[in-house]
C-alpha cells in the first residue's frame, strides 16, 4: 500500500501534535473514533474572543491516512471563525491528500472531529443549551 | 490439478481456523452471518469515557517504555479484552445483536492496541 507523498508528508512532520487544556473555556475537544478500523483521533481548538480559532491540536493513533487527514484538518481551522470551520467537508480533505478510496473514511473521521471540537466549544460557552439528542 | 484443489481448500480452512480461534473476527463473522453489518459510523462522544480510555492507553504505549511497564499494559488489555469477549458471548446468547455489534467495535479499538504493544516488545 503506497501513500501518497503529501500523507507520507504529514505522517514524517506532523504539524500540530498536542494537546491544549481541555479545562480552558475556550477550548473545545474532539474525540471520535472509527470502529470498523479502531482509529482514534482527537481535535482541540482555541477560539478568540472574537470567535476565531487561533490555535488547534491533535493526537491520532491510526493509520497514516488518518494521521495525514487529522494533520491538515489543524491547520485548515487555524485562522477560520468557528462557523468556516463547520463549513470544511471531508472530501476537500480527501482531494487535497489524495486519498484513494479505501481511504475516504479518515477524512470522514477528521472532519468528524472538527464538528465534534467545535460542538464542545460552543456547549461550553452556553451551558444551558441542550445537547442535541443523537 | 488435485494438487491445486488440495491446496485451495487447505488455504481456505486455515482462514477459516484463524477467523474461528480469534474473538474478536468470529465475532464479527457471527454478526455478518445473521446479517448484521459491523459498526461502520464514527464513534463520537457518545462513548467519551470508553474513546477517552483507549486515548490514554495508546498515549502511554507511544512513551518510550521499559518491559515492565509494556506488560502492565499488556496485562491490562488482555483483562480488557477477556471481559468483552465475554460480554459479547452473552449478548450473543440472547440474542441482542446490536449490542455484540457496538461491544465487538470496543474489542476492534483493543486489537489495535495489542498489536501496537506486540511490535513495541523485545522480541525474546
Amino acid at each position: 500500500l503506497g501513500y501518497h507523498k503529501k500523507v507520507v508528508d504529514h505522517y514524517e512532520n506532523p504539524r500540530n501534535v498536542g494537546s491544549l487544556d481541555r479545562n480552558a473555556k475556550n477550548v473545545g475537544t474532539g474525540l471520535v473514533g472509527a470502529p470498523a478500523c479502531g482509529d482514534v483521533m482527537k481535535l482541540q481548538v482555541e477560539v478568540d474572543e472574537n470567535g476565531k480559532i487561533v490555535d488547534a491540536r491533535f493526537k491520532t493513533f491510526g493509520c497514516g491516512s488518518a494521521i495525514a487527514s487529522s494533520s491538515l484538518a489543524t491547520e485548515w481551522v487555524k485562522g477560520k471563525t468557528v462557523d468556516e470551520a463547520l463549513k470544511i467537508k471531508n472530501t476537500d480533505i480527501a482531494k487535497e491528500l489524495c486519498l484513494p478510496p479505501v481511504k475516504l473514511h479518515c477524512s470522514m473521521l477528521a472532519e468528524d472531529a472538527i464538528k465534534a471540537a467545535l460542538a464542545d466549544y460552543k456547549l461550553k460557552q452556553d451551558p444551558k443549551k441542550e445537547e442535541p439528542e443523537k | 490439478k488435485e494438487q491445486y484443489y488440495s491446496e485451495q481448500h487447505s488455504s481456505l480452512i486455515n482462514k477459516a481456523y484463524q477467523t474461528l480461534l480469534n474473538p474478536l473476527s468470529r465475532g464479527l463473522y457471527l454478526l455478518e452471518l445473521n446479517g448484521v453489518e459491523p459498526a461502520q459510523e464514527t464513534d463520537c462522544d457518545a462513548d467519551s469515557v470508553f474513546l477517552t480510555e483507549i486515548m490514554e492507553i495508546n498515549e502511554k504505549l507511544a512513551e518510550p517504555k521499559n518491559q515492565d511497564i509494556l506488560e502492565e499494559i499488556e496485562t491490562l488489555i488482555k483483562v480488557k479484552q477477556e471481559e468483552l469477549t465475554k460480554e459479547v458471548t452473552a449478548a450473543f446468547e440472547r440474542d441482542d445483536l446490536q449490542e455484540a455489534k457496538k461491544l465487538l467495535a470496543k474489542m476492534k479499538y483493543f486489537a489495535n492496541l495489542e498489536d501496537k504493544l506486540k511490535s513495541k516488545k523485545i522480541p525474546s
